[in-house]
C-alpha cells in the first residue's frame, strides 16, 4: 500500500508535506508555505467531547421546538419555532427557500449531533463503531452544511427589526440556539481527524 | 508555529478525511481513483474539474445575483399599505429609520458577501489558468476569507423566513417572501458550491517548497 508511514502531515490547501512535531499546548501549526491551519492542539477528550455532543443534543430539541420569538400585536399573538417558521415557509409558496433552510438549520446541526453521539458512544469505550469511516466523512459535510450561527444572528436580527412594529419578545428556542452556537463551535474546535487516533 | 520542515522528496497526499498520508501511486488506469488505505476516502492531487466547475457555478451566481437584487425579497402587507422590498431596499430603510449599526450588517451580508464571493473566486478561476505565479500568498488568503465568510450571506434569507412565520395577523399585518428571495438563497448556494468546487492546491501548483517563485 501507499500508507507512509512516520509522522507526516500535508497541508490541506496547498498540498505541501511537513514533519508532524507533537504540538505543546495552545499551539498552532501553520502551514510554512501557504500558512494555513493544519492542526491545532486541544484539550478535549473523547469524554469531553461527548459530554459537549449530549448538551448539543439538549440544546438542539429546545432550539427548533420552542418558540423562538414571540409577537403581540394589540392583542393577537403569534410565535414561530424553528420548525414552524421552515414549514410555513413551505406551504406559503417557497419551497425552495424552505428547503435550503431546512438543510442548513436543521438537518446538518442533526445529523452534527446524531453522527457524533453515533460515533463517541463507542469510541468512549475503545470500540469502533460500524461505518465509522463513512461517518466521519458525513461529519465533514455536516459542518460545512451547518449555519445554526447565522440562524441565531438572523433571529436577534427579526426580533429587533419588528420591535419598531409592534410588541416583540425572545422565547426560549432563541437562548437554547445561543447555547447551540456555542457548543458547536467548542466541538468543532477538537477537529474530526483526531477521531481516527482512537481506533487503531 | 510552524509543526516542522517542508519535506521536498517524492508527491505525497493528505487524506482529507482522516488525515493520513499516502505517496502518490502511479496512474495506471485513468477512471481509478487512489483510495487512503486507513479510511478509503478518495486521494486526489486535485479535485477533478476544479476550475470548470467553479466558473459553472460563479457564472449562475453572477446571473441570479441580478433578479436577486431587482425583484422584491419581501412582501409587506398591511391595513395602509402594501410594500415591496428590494434587499438594497431594506438596507436604505433600515438606514432611515437610524439602525446605522444594522444596516451596515445586512449590507455586509447581503450585498458585500456576495459581490466578494463572485468576484474573488472568479480571479482565482482564472488566475490559476492564466496568471498562476502572481501574489499566490494573497491568492490563497482571499480563498481562506471567501470560505470563512461565505456563510453569513444566508442571514438576509433566515430573516425574511422569521419575518414571513411570525408576522401572520391576516389583513392587518402580513409579511410574505419574494421571488427575489429564491434567487437569492441560490446565489447563496451556488457561491457554497463554488467555493467547494475550487481547489487552492491549484494556487500552489509546481510552486518550490519556500513558496517564492524564481
Amino acid at each position: 500500500m501507499a500508507r507512509v508511514e512516520g509522522s507526516l502531515i500535508v497541508c490541506e490547501e496547498c498540498g505541501l508535506a511537513h514533519r508532524w512535531q507533537p504540538l505543546g499546548h495552545g499551539a498552532v501549526a501553520r502551514c510554512t508555505r501557504c500558512d494555513a491551519v493544519m492542526a491545532r492542539s486541544h484539550r478535549l477528550s473523547i469524554d469531553a467531547i461527548l459530554a459537549l455532543t449530549v448538551a448539543a443534543a439538549a440544546a438542539y430539541l429546545v432550539a427548533i421546538n420552542a418558540p423562538l420569538l414571540t409577537l403581540t400585536l394589540r392583542g393577537p399573538t403569534e410565535s414561530a419555532s424553528l420548525i414552524e417558521a421552515i414549514a410555513t415557509a413551505w406551504t406559503d409558496g417557497e419551497p425552495l427557500v424552505a428547503v435550503v433552510s431546512a438543510i442548513t438549520a436543521l438537518i446538518a446541526p442533526a445529523a452534527f449531533v446524531a453522527l457524533r453521539l453515533y460515533v463517541l458512544f463507542p469510541l468512549s469505550a475503545g470500540i469502533k463503531p460500524p461505518g465509522f469511516a463513512w461517518c466521519v466523512r458525513a461529519l465533514h459535510q455536516a459542518s460545512r452544511w451547518n449555519m445554526v450561527e447565522v440562524f441565531t444572528i438572523g433571529v436577534l436580527l427579526s426580533l429587533v427589526r419588528l420591535a419598531g412594529l409592534a410588541d416583540a419578545s425572545p422565547g426560549p428556542g432563541l437562548f437554547a440556539l445561543g447555547a447551540l452556537t456555542v457548543l458547536f463551535a467548542s466541538i468543532e474546535s477538537a477537529g474530526l481527524k483526531h477521531l481516527w487516533w482512537h481506533v487503531q | 508555529m510552524n509543526a516542522g520542515t517542508a519535506l521536498h522528496e517524492a508527491r505525497l497526499l493528505g487524506c482529507e478525511s482522516c488525515g493520513l498520508v499516502s505517496t502518490e501511486l502511479p496512474v495506471d488506469e485513468p477512471n481509478l481513483v487512489q483510495q487512503c488505505p486507513r479510511c478509503g476516502h478518495a486521494l486526489l492531487a486535485t479535485k477533478p474539474f476544479a476550475v470548470q466547475r467553479t466558473w459553472a457555478c460563479v457564472v449562475a451566481a453572477a446571473v441570479l445575483y441580478v433578479p436577486a437584487n431587482a425583484l422584491p425579497v419581501m412582501v409587506t402587507t398591511s391595513a395602509l399599505q402594501h410594500g415591496e422590498h428590494t434587499l438594497l431596499g431594506g438596507i436604505h430603510e433600515l438606514w432611515l429609520d437610524g439602525s446605522w449599526g444594522l444596516s451596515i450588517i445586512v449590507f455586509i451580508a447581503s450585498i458585500a458577501v456576495p459581490v466578494l464571493k463572485i468576484a474573488v473566486l472568479g480571479l482565482l478561476a482564472w488566475t490559476v489558468r492564466y496568471a498562476p505565479q502572481w501574489r499566490r500568498l494573497e491568492r490563497a488568503r482571499l480563498y481562506r476569507l471567501v470560505e470563512t465568510v461565505g456563510h453569513w450571506s444566508m442571514l438576509d434569507v433566515y430573516v425574511v423566513v422569521l419575518l414571513a412565520a411570525t408576522v401572520r395577523f391576516g389583513p392587518i399585518a402580513s409579511v410574505s417572501a419574494g421571488l427575489g428571495l429564491l434567487s437569492f438563497a441560490a446565489v447563496v448556494v451556488l457561491t457554497m458550491l463554488a467555493t467547494w468546487s475550487f481547489d487552492p492546491r491549484m494556487i500552489w501548483r509546481d510552486a518550490p517548497a519556500d513558496g517564492r517563485d524564481a
